[in-house]
């Protein structure tokens, strides 16, 4: 799970502020969706908030994986891993071969 | 005792083909009209998940419209237009002859006028000069601008509306026309649906929304597959449809040729989420079955289904659950399409062009494909979806429309001569 507080921290923060509760109660292993009430709408003004903070873009293949907290906060890692944290993202992700995809 | 409302002329802007000639045509062969997206020249694509869209090729003011008319409104305007010159030519209606104030003018619109809207806004913002903005943008933009032009354009006095409920809204035109004719407000009523919103800012809220399809950006003729498991969200399309809607005694009396009854209608709304439907399709099978209850019509009599069918993952599902709710074991025994397949979503043209696709199908007895429908969804396969084009006699059309808003329509529509 997270190896940067910070990032979790921001991302737990963003929540909070959305669902309007103490981000000290949203945990890593939350389902955004069965835990938190998040509908899929709210999940994509969710991750737009979280675009802007990091400064990235999230190409829509990528949402299927963001289930729960954690898996956001590690996916933003990686991100962030690869092109330098301090660096934002500039281009898009070039997208892989599409997987069998549900949407939320 | 209300009157029979039939259909005597249709006319088409669309992303595959310019009049009702040329779309069936490319209908039938299953053409599709997607295509990597130009008009925003020179504005930079890179920044745009999705970069494909049904552009309408071919087409200008100079060519179509007369300066008097075409200039003063936007594309959307200009489209609905030339879709109803078409439309009215072929209808063999001699609208100066008739009484103005028994012809009507309903037009389903969601974005109306945003190619002016976005240019004006954006040279404000960047010049900071008001006094530039231009005498025309807000007849421009107003929605009823299509409307309002329509009537001008043939002196019709009658009942002039402009519907806007999203994706829905020339559906629910048609069925407002069906009631004004019935209750006997109007003798015709030129039914439109128009909208050419892609542009920068209208595309790139959608992107925004996820709903657009991102996975065939470098194969933009694949991009649109309703039902299909590689679905991933619905192409933007531009584009108008005219139907010549007339009571059926108003139609015989002028020896007209009828292409179909249009006989039952339903407005709904699931009151649940602005751009999400209800998963389980219960809101999406009642709206279907008032319609045909208005019709007079059974479940066990419609053989033919043109679907809203977005090639969303969650859309499409919802309305297969909703077709196997309402006809049960006879769900597999109907033909179904999806126009969307071919041209993208127009929006608030849909529900017309939709339309025009089940009247035609009426008449001809032929189905078009179900573009890139390749590999069928378990959870929403219907039998009578294909890719190739199907002959049918069909005798009951059943048109679906769903907008954002929570807001559903479906119109029915028979065979039949007036």
């Amino acid at each position: 799970m997270a190896t940067d507080p910070t990032i979790s921290l921001t991302i737990r923060t963003a929540l909070g502020e959305f669902l309007k509760r103490d981000p000290a109660t949203i945990l890593p292993t939350q389902h955004l969706r069965d835990d938190l009430g998040l509908d899929s709408m709210a999940v994509i003004e969710l991750l737009y908030r979280i675009e802007e903070a990091f400064d990235l873009q999230i190409p829509d293949q990528d949402l299927a994986g963001l289930t729960n907290v954690g898996h956001v906060v590690t996916y933003v890692e990686k991100r962030l891993e690869k092109s330098g944290s301090a660096t934002p993202i500039e281009k898009q992700v070039k997208p892989s071969e599409p997987k069998n995809k549900k949407k939320s | 005792m209300r009157s029979r409302v039939v259909v005597t002329g249709l006319g088409i802007v669309s992303p595959i083909g310019i009049g009702v000639r040329d779309f069936w045509k490319a209908a039938l062969a299953g053409q599709s009209g997607i295509s990597a997206i130009t008009s925003f020249d020179p504005f930079p694509m890179d920044g745009y998940r999705s970069k494909v869209a049904g552009q309408v090729r071919g087409f200008s003011v100079e060519r179509f419209l007369d300066s008097a008319h075409g200039e003063r409104v936007d594309r959307y305007a200009q489209f609905a237009l030339v879709s109803t010159k078409e439309a009215v030519a072929d209808s063999g209606l001699q609208l100066t002859k008739e009484n103005p104030h028994r012809i009507g003018v309903i037009v389903g619109a969601g974005m109306g006028g945003m190619v002016m809207g976005e240019r004006e806004i954006a040279q404000l913002y960047q010049q900071q000069k008001p006094h530039r903005v231009h005498p025309n943008f807000i007849p421009a933009i107003t929605l009823n601008s299509a409307s309002g032009i329509l009537a001008m354009a043939y002196g019709a006095k009658g009942p002039n509306l402009t519907i806007s409920t999203a994706c829905s809204s020339s559906a629910h035109a048609l069925g407002q026309a069906l009631h004004c004719i019935r209750e006997g407000h109007a003798d015709v009523v030129i039914t439109v649906g128009a909208d050419a919103s892609i542009t920068p800012l209208v595309f790139a809220g959608f992107c925004s929304l996820r709903a657009l399809s991102s996975r065939f950006n470098d194969h933009p003729e694949k991009a649109s597959r309703p039902f299909d498991l590689m679905r991933d969200g619905f192409i933007m399309g531009e584009g108008a449809g005219t139907l010549i809607l007339e009571s059926a005694a108003h139609a015989k009396k002028r020896k007209a040729r009828v292409y179909a009854e249009l006989s039952g209608y339903a407005a709904t709304s699931e009151a649940y989420h602005m751009v999400i439907p209800r998963e389980d399709g219960i809101e999406v099978a009642h709206t279907m079955r008032l319609a045909l209850a208005d019709a007079g019509i059974t479940p066990t009599q419609v053989d033919y289904i043109n679907a809203h069918a977005t090639s969303t993952t969650i859309g499409d599902a919802v309305e297969s659950k909703a077709i196997r709710l309402l006809f049960k074991k006879r769900a597999d025994a109907i033909a179904v399409n999806a126009t969307k397949s071919l041209i993208g979503h127009t929006l608030g043209a849909a529900g017309a062009i939709g339309g025009i696709a089940s009247v035609l199908t009426l008449h001809t007895g032929k189905i078009h494909p179900t573009a890139n429908y390749d590999d069928p969804d378990p959870a929403c396969a219907l039998a009578g979806l294909s890719r190739s084009a199907q002959d049918r006699r069909v005798k009951v059309a059943l048109l679906n429309a769903f907008g954002f808003g929570s807001n559903n329509a479906a119109v029915v529509l028979k065979r039949t001569t007036a």
